[in-house]
């Protein structure tokens, strides 16, 4: 993050010094007051969503939702934790119905018990991240909403074409990061054999 | 339909939430007050993703790319007037929201390219911002080969949806 993070940066600004010097403090500004503004309209929506957390929590449903995606999340994630795993289970469920900001605080909380400290990522935190980094979604709700405002007249018809894909791309990633995981593993046991 | 189905989830959770023997209200504040203490957390991170975005897109350098690697993209099947939003996505959900709004007015929201962006769009996520969002609380610095996958699957995710788009 930190290398893409400075080549972005610092590449922009040598090219704005051509395009327009004045601009660039402004636009640095710009872009962090909009940041700040996505935060504020961020806590809103966290707010309503963590409270419905704690409810899910409280009543139990946490737990049953974590038992009913038991089998999955044991395979794809390797991990013996059944509160990470209730996280993790929460984060799919919204993901999966399209509330990528509801997932957020789950998928921090999951994060933050699956860190080992090691200041590497483990394999079960990268597929969490490929994981949601392609999302399953079912109803890709704002695209149809734009869509239908644009005066399409079958708005809905792009939900089975974006299915296919992102059913698609989610198992591409899931096979990859299995694969890079296994890899990955190898070659630290050689590592550690020498 | 679709508009029912969290209404009802909401319900039914409240409901069976007062059936379990749940203070509906006391919990519900509980996690509300959880929602202040992360969003100053993750406000930082945040604003560097998207101050560095604002600056790329601002000095040209996305057109520049756009133009530039139009060849890749068009052997992969991806038009033309797509490729911006293609390289866009990881970064930014609000930007690329915009982008496809251009699209849709531009070239009518029925048209071939319209549905592809739409469904590029479906199916992809704001690598980069989940990213450094997921992992701003924890102490990893180190996350090997997490996002070359995430790309690596956005772009078999656009060329797939372009594809579909043709056929369906």
């Amino acid at each position: 993050m930190n290398k893409i993070w400075f080549v972005m940066v610092v590449g922009s600004i040598c090219f704005m010094l051509w395009v327009d010097p004045s601009s660039v403090l402004n636009e640095m500004i710009d872009a962090s007051s909009e940041a700040l503004s996505l935060c504020i309209e961020l806590c809103a929506v966290y707010a309503v969503w963590m409270g419905v957390l704690e409810l899910v929590e409280a009543s139990g449903i946490g737990n049953k939702l974590a038992r009913l995606l038991h089998p999955l999340i044991k395979k794809l994630f390797k991990i013996d934790d059944s509160e990470t795993e209730k996280m993790i289970a929460l984060n799919m469920s919204a993901n999966m119905l399209g509330l990528g900001n509801a997932a957020t605080p789950m998928g921090i909380n999951a994060m933050k018990r699956l860190d080992d400290g090691s200041g590497t990522a483990t394999p079960a935190m990268i597929m969490l991240i490929v994981i949601n980094a392609t999302s399953i979604q079912l109803l890709p709700s704002t695209v149809i909403g734009l869509r239908a405002t644009a005066g399409s007249e079958t708005p809905a018809d792009i939900i089975l074409p974006t299915l296919i894909a992102t059913a698609c791309t989610c198992t591409l990633g899931i096979l990859l990061v299995k694969l890079c995981n296994g890899l990955y593993a190898k070659i630290k046991k050689k590592g550690a054999k020498k | 339909m679709s508009a029912y189905i969290l209404p009802i989830i909401f319900i039914a959770l409240f409901c069976y939430s007062k059936y379990k023997k749940v203070n509906t209200y006391d919990t519900f504040v509980k996690g509300a007050k959880k929602a202040i203490p992360l969003v100053v957390d993750i406000f930082p991170y945040i604003a560097a993703i998207m101050l560095a975005v604002a600056l790329l897109r601002a000095s040209g350098i996305t057109t520049l790319l756009a133009d530039a690697l139009s060849p890749i993209f068009n052997a992969l099947g991806i038009p033309t007037e797509l490729i911006e939003l293609v390289l866009l996505r990881p970064f930014t959900g609000s930007g690329s929201y915009a982008l496809l709004n251009d699209v849709l007015v531009q070239y009518g929201a029925d048209s071939y390219i319209s549905r592809c962006a739409c469904v590029i769009l479906g199916c992809s996520e704001t690598i980069f911002y989940v990213t450094t969002v997921y992992i701003s609380q924890t102490k990893v610095k180190k996350l090997l080969y997490a996002i070359p996958i995430a790309l690596v699957c956005a772009v078999f995710g656009s060329v797939i949806a372009c594809l579909l788009c043709k056929v369906i």
